[in-house]
C-alpha cells in the first residue's frame, strides 16, 4: 500500500515537472522571470464581450470565470456593468482578484460579459448556459493547446454553471462554485420571508417580494428598490440604538415591552441570516452588548443590508421571469423555522419564552401573503438541476456569507449525494451507468473572537472586518488560489479530492482559516427547494 | 511584466509540492482498504475525553469545580494503571456559558484534541447548541450535567447523549408531590427561568398536581438576566399574591439573588424550595460572598431551604463513597478550589461512572460499543448515587430517584424527618412511588470495573 502510493507520488510529481519544464523552454530567456501574457478580446455570438489571457508558459489548463448576478439597470449608487467586469475570482472585502497569481501559475484565463442579447443582465440563466458554451468553444478554437477546461464562478453564476455542465458535460473538465447559489427558490423564499417578518413586526407598508415582478424594466426595478429602501430605513433606525426600543407594532406586541432587537433576532433566525458578521463574532460581550445573543443580533443587523439587497434585486429579476406573485407563505409554519437549539441558545436575546411565544403567536394570527399559483410553480421550478454531473465539482463558501448563505453549499452536497446514491442503485440494478462521487466542499471560517468595542462598550462596525469567513465572495488570496489549484488538479485527474482531504496537513497549509473538519456543516438553509 | 509576476524557483517548488500533495492525498484516500479505522481519541495507551463548562464568567461559580474533580478521579484511576492500560486524558474547554464559545470549543475538541467522547458538559442552554452536531457525528456524549429531559427521553433524536443528572421533570414531580401532600392548604408559588430548564421543572410540578397562576403565583425571568436586572419585581409579585412557599427552579446564582433580595424586601415565605442544581451550598455562599454577605449570614439564609438530591449529601461523613471520593479529592485534585462540596462529589461520580462504563466495554473500545454498552447495561453501572440509573435503549435518563431534605445551619442537606426516603418516577406522567433501591457497595479500590 505504501509502496504503491509512493510510486504514484513519484509518477505524479514527474509528470507535473515535465509539464512545467516543457513550458519553461517556451519563455524567451530575456524574460525568464516574467510571464509573457497574450491578451485577446472580442465578442461572442450574442455580442457579449470577452477577454482571454494566456501566459507564454501556459500549462494547458484554461479557466473560464463567471461572475455573479448583476441587475440590468442603473440605480442610484449602482451602474449596470458593460463589458468584462471580473477576469478571475474576486474578493469583495479585499478588492482584489487573483489574475496575476493565476497567470504566474501558468493557467489560461477568460471571462465574459454575462449579459444576454441586448446587453441586459438580470436573471438570465437560460441564455447564460448558451453564452457560456459559446465562451468555451471560442476559447478552444482560439487556443488549440488547451488540455483541460475549468468553468468556475461565484454566487448567482452557479445555476448557470450547473445547468451548463449537465447539458454539455463534455465541454469542461472541472467545475468550481464560489459562494454559489444552489437553488434560487430556496434562497429567495427565505429572503422574502425576511421582508414579510419586518412588515409584521415593524412596518406594514413593506410589501417585499409581493411587489416584485409586478412592473418590469426600469420602473419595476425602481419599485423594488422602494421596498428595499423601506426596509433599509427601518434597519437604519434600529441600528442607532441597536434595537433597544420596544416594539411599537403590531398592537398585540406593542404593550409587551419586547425590544425591537428581539423581533430582529427572531426574524433573522427564522430566515437563517448568519449570526456572525463582518464585525460581530456572536460571542463577545461588553457593557452595551451584555450577552452573546445580543452580539448575534447586531450581526444579523449588519448582515441585513446585503441579504435584503439580494432579495430585492434578484427577486425583481426573477419576478420578471416567473411573474408577480411568486412568493406565497400561506403554508409557512413559522414556529418550525425557529429551531429548538436557536430558541435555547438565543433565549435571552429573544427576550425569553414569553416574548418568543408572543411573537410567534402574532405570526400565526396576522394575514399571510397569498401568491399566484402559476408564478409560484414557475418559481419553484426555476433553474432546477438534477445533480447528474460526474465532473469534479469543488465548492468554496464563507461560513458567514451574508448574501448567499453557506447552507447553499451544504444543500448542493446533500442533493448531489442523493442523486449519486439513486444513480448508483440504478447501476447496481443494471439500469444505468456507473456514477462517480465527485464533489468536494471547502469552507472559510471566521476567527473565534474578533468583535472590537469602544471604551463605552459600543461595537465598532466601521473598523477592519474579520480576516476570514465573513461577507459574500470575500476570500483570502491563499484561499482562492488553493481552490483554483485544486480545480486544476481535479481537471487533470478527473477526480475531486475526497472530503477527508480537508483533514490533511496538506490542506491545512493552504490557509489557516479554512475548515479542516471533514464532517463540518454550516448552518443549513431553511428550505430545500 | 512587472516583477510582482516573477515566478521564483522557490515558489515553483512550493507549487509543485502542493499540486503533488493534492494528488498523493487523493490517491491515498481512494486506495485505502475498506477496513474500519479505529475511532479518534483512543489508542493503545490513552483515551481522550472532552468537556465543556463555564470555568470563568458569571455562571461559573461552583460549576467550575466539576472538571477538576473529574480529572482528579481520572488521575487516580491512571495511577492504578488506567483502563486496560490506557490512561484517561480529560481536555476541558471554558465556554463561559456563551453558546458561541460552546460551538467553537466543541469543534476544537473534536478536530484538534480528537476526543473519543464528550463527558460531563455543563449547561442546558449551551449544550443545546452542540448536542445535535455531537450526535450527528456519532460521538458519545456522556453524563451531561443538565437535567433537561428533552436531551434524554427520545434516544432516536440524540442517540449518543446520556444524562448526568436526574431530569428536572422527575425531580419536580417528586418534590411537587411532597409539597402537595405536606402543605395542602398553603399557597405555593414558583420562580423559574424561562428556558428549557425552567420549563422542564414547571412541567414536573404541574404534573404533580400543583397549580400556579401566571404573573401571580408563577413568575419568571429570562435566564441570564438575574444578575443585571435582579429579581425584585418577581418576588414582589409573589409577596403580593401571598405565596407562602416559594419554589425556585433556576441556577444557583438566581437562588442566591432571590433569597437575598427577598430578605431585603422583607418577604419571608414560610419555606423556600430549590431544585437541586440551584441549591448547592458552596455555590450559594460563594455568590453571596462576592456581594459582601458573610458566610454566617449566607448559611442562615440557606438554613431550612428544602431541596432534593439523588446522591448522598457531601456532608455525610460516614457514607463510604463520600469517604473514598473525599480522599481521592484530597490526594489527586489539583484544581485551585478543591473544597469538598456537591460539585466535587458530582464530578467525582461522573468520572467514576465513566470509568465503570469504559471498563465494561472491554479492551476493544469503540464509540458504538460504548453507547451500546451503556444502553444495555446502564441500570447496572456503578454509581455513588442513592438512585438507580435509568439508561436503556428507550431512555437515556440518568437518576430516576430523589430524596428530599432541608439544609441545616451547617449548610448540610439532611433528610426531612431524619430518615431518608427515596422516591422514584419517570419524566412522563407516571406516578411517584417509594423506591427500594439499594446502592451497590463501593469496590475496595473505589474503581468500578463494569456492570
Amino acid at each position: 500500500m505504501k509502496n504503491i502510493t509512493m510510486r504514484k507520488f513519484i509518477a505524479t510529481l514527474g509528470a507535473t515537472a515535465l509539464i512545467v519544464g516543457g513550458t519553461v523552454t517556451l519563455i524567451p530567456s530575456a524574460n525568464a522571470a516574467d510571464p509573457v501574457v497574450v491578451t485577446t478580446s472580442g465578442k461572442l455570438t450574442n455580442g457579449a464581450a470577452y477577454t482571454m489571457k494566456v501566459p507564454a508558459r501556459f500549462n494547458g489548463t484554461f479557466f473560464i470565470w463567471n461572475h455573479g448576478f448583476r441587475p440590468s439597470f442603473d440605480y442610484p449608487g449602482y451602474k449596470a456593468p458593460t463589458g468584462v467586469e471580473e477576469l478571475t475570482p474576486f474578493s469583495v472585502n479585499r478588492n482584489a482578484d487573483v489574475t496575476a497569481e493565476m497567470l504566474k501559475a501558468g493557467y489560461g484565463i477568460a471571462s465574459y460579459d454575462r449579459a444576454s442579447t441586448g446587453g441586459l443582465h438580470g436573471w438570465n440563466t437560460t441564455d447564460g448556459v448558451e453564452i457560456l458554451k459559446d465562451m468555451v468553444d471560442t476559447a478552444r478554437a482560439k487556443y488549440t493547446n488547451i488540455k483541460k477546461v475549468v468553468v468556475y464562478g461565484s454566487s448567482g453564476a452557479a445555476p448557470v454553471i450547473n445547468q451548463f455542465i449537465e447539458k454539455y458535460p463534455d465541454k469542461a473538465d472541472a467545475v468550481g462554485l464560489m459562494a454559489g447559489l444552489t437553488t434560487p427558490s430556496a434562497a429567495l423564499q427565505s429572503l422574502c420571508d425576511y421582508f414579510y417578518l419586518l412588515s409584521v413586526f415593524a412596518d406594514p407598508t413593506i410589501k417585499g417580494c409581493a411587489a416584485f415582478g409586478v412592473a418590469k424594466g426600469p420602473a419595476g426595478h425602481m419599485a423594488a428598490l422602494g421596498e428595499f429602501a423601506k426596509a433599509g430605513a427601518l434597519l437604519s433606525a434600529w441600528s442607532k440604538d441597536l434595537g433597544a426600543k420596544p416594539i411599537a407594532y403590531p398592537a398585540p406586541l406593542a404593550a409587551a415591552g419586547i425590544p425591537q432587537r428581539s423581533a430582529l433576532l427572531l426574524a433573522g433566525l427564522i430566515v437563517g441570516i448568519p449570526t456572525k458578521s463582518a464585525h460581530m463574532d456572536g460571542i463577545s460581550t461588553s457593557a452595551v452588548i451584555a450577552e452573546h445573543s445580543i452580539n448575534a443580533t447586531v450581526a444579523i443587523l449588519e448582515n441585513s443590508q446585503d441579504a435584503l439587497g439580494t432579495g430585492t434585486l434578484a427577486g425583481q429579476a426573477i419576478g420578471e421571469i416567473v411573474g408577480a406573485g411568486f412568493y406565497d407563505n400561506t403554508k409557512t409554519d413559522w414556529s418550525a423555522l425557529l429551531s429548538a437549539a436557536d430558541s435555547g441558545r438565543f433565549n435571552l436575546g429573544l427576550s425569553g419564552d414569553d416574548a418568543i411565544a408572543g411573537m410567534l403567536g402574532v405570526l400565526r394570527l396576522v394575514p399571510r401573503v397569498k401568491g399566484d399559483p402559476a408564478a409560484v410553480a414557475k418559481f419553484k421550478a426555476l433553474d432546477t438541476i438534477k445533480y447528474t454531473s460526474d465532473k469534479p465539482t469543488i465548492l468554496l463558501s464563507n461560513e458567514a456569507d451574508r448574501l448567499v448563505f453557506a447552507g447553499n453549499s451544504a444543500l448542493y452536497v446533500d442533493n448531489a449525494r442523493a442523486s449519486y446514491k439513486a444513480r448508483l442503485a440504478k447501476y447496481k440494478a443494471g439500469t444505468g451507468t456507473k456514477p462517480m462521487w465527485n464533489t468536494f466542499a471547502m469552507y472559510s471560517l471566521t476567527p473565534e473572537i474578533y468583535t472590537k468595542f469602544s471604551d463605552a462598550g459600543l461595537p465598532d462596525l466601521s473598523g477592519p472586518v474579520a480576516e476570514s469567513g465573513v461577507g459574500h465572495q470575500s476570500f483570502t488570496t491563499a484561499q482562492m488560489m488553493g481552490w483554483v489549484k485544486l480545480l486544476a488538479q481535479s481537471a487533470k485527474t478527473g477526480k475531486a479530492p475526497s472530503q477527508k482531504f480537508v483533514g490533511s496537513s496538506i490542506f491545512a497549509k493552504i490557509d489557516p482559516n479554512l475548515n479542516t473538519d471533514p464532517d463540518f456543516l454550516p448552518t443549513l438553509l431553511k428550505y430545500k427547494s | 511584466m512587472n516583477k510582482r509576476n516573477t515566478l521564483s524557483p522557490l515558489t515553483r517548488r512550493g507549487m509543485l509540492a502542493f499540486v503533488a500533495g493534492v494528488a498523493v492525498s487523493t490517491l491515498a484516500i481512494t486506495t485505502l482498504p475498506a477496513t474500519a479505522a479505529s475511532d479518534p481519541g483512543v489508542s493503545a495507551t490513552e483515551i481522550v475525553l472532552g468537556m465543556q463548562l463555564p470555568q470563568s464568567g458569571a455562571a461559573s461559580p461552583g460549576y467550575n469545580k466539576v472538571d477538576d474533580a473529574m480529572r482528579g478521579y481520572f488521575d487516580y484511576v491512571n495511577s492504578k494503571g488506567g483502563i486496560y492500560g490506557r490512561k484517561i486524558r480529560l481536555e476541558v474547554k471554558d465556554d463561559q456559558y456563551k453558546a458561541g464559545l460552546t460551538v467553537s470549543s466543541a469543534s476544537s475538541l473534536i478536530n484538534k484534541d480528537k476526543v473519543f467522547a464528550f463527558i460531563g458538559s455543563v449547561g442546558t442552554q449551551t449544550h443545546i447548541s452542540v448536542i445535535g452536531d455531537i450526535n450527528r457525528r456519532g460521538i458519545p456524549d456522556l453524563f451531561v450535567n443538565s437535567g433537561y429531559s428533552g436531551f434524554y427521553t427520545d434516544p432516536k433524536t440524540y442517540p449518543t447523549t446520556f444524562g448526568g443528572l436526574g431530569t428536572y421533570v422527575v425531580e419536580s414531580k417528586i418534590v411537587g408531590k411532597y409539597l402537595k401532600d405536606t402543605y395542602p392548604t398553603k399557597k405555593i408559588g414558583i420562580l423559574y427561568q424561562t428556558d428549557d430548564f425552567g420549563r422542564n421543572a414547571l412541567a414536573g410540578f404541574t404534573t404533580a398536581g400543583l397549580t400556579f397562576e401566571a404573573k401571580k403565583t408563577a413568575v419568571n425571568f429570562i435566564a441570564g438576566t438575574q444578575g443585571s436586572l435582579g429579581l425584585a419585581s418577581q418576588l414582589t409579585a409573589l409577596k403580593t399574591a401571598g405565596v407562602e412557599i416559594v419554589i425556585i427552579a433556576a441556577v444557583a446564582s438566581a437562588t442566591a439573588i432571590a433569597v437575598s433580595t427577598a430578605a431585603q424586601l422583607g418577604y419571608k415565605p414560610e419555606k423556600w424550595v430549590v431544585t437541586s442544581v440551584g441549591s448547592d451550598a458552596t455555590t450559594f455562599q460563594t455568590i453571596l460572598g462576592s456581594k459582601g454577605v458573610t458566610p454566617a449570614v449566607s448559611a442562615g439564609l440557606l438554613s431550612g431551604i428544602i431541596s432534593a438530591s439523588h446522591a448522598p449529601s457531601p456532608g455525610e461523613a460516614t457514607d463510604e463513597y463520600v469517604v473514598a471520593f473525599k480522599k481521592i479529592n484530597d490526594d489527586f485534585n489539583k484544581g485551585p478550589d478543591k473544597r469538598w462540596d456537591n460539585n466535587v462529589l458530582q464530578g467525582m461520580n461522573i468520572a467514576y461512572m465513566a470509568t465503570s462504563a469504559l471498563f465494561g466495554v472491554g479492551k476493544n473500545l469503540t464509540r458504538k460499543g460504548l453507547v451500546s454498552y451503556i444502553e444495555n447495561n446502564g441500570s447496572k453501572i456503578s454509581s455513588a448515587a442513592l438512585s438507580p440509573l435509568g439508561y436503556s435503549r428507550t431512555t437515556h435518563e440518568a437518576f430516576t430517584s430523589f430524596w428530599i431534605g432541608a439544609y441545616d445551619g451547617a449548610t448540610v442537606l439532611k433528610p426531612i424527618g431524619g430518615t431518608r426516603v427515596l422516591y422514584t418516577t419517570d419524566s412522563g406522567t407516571g406516578p411517584v412511588t417509594v423506591s427500594n433501591y439499594v446502592r451497590p457497595a463501593l469496590p475496595v479500590d473505589a474503581i468500578a470495573k463494569g456492570a
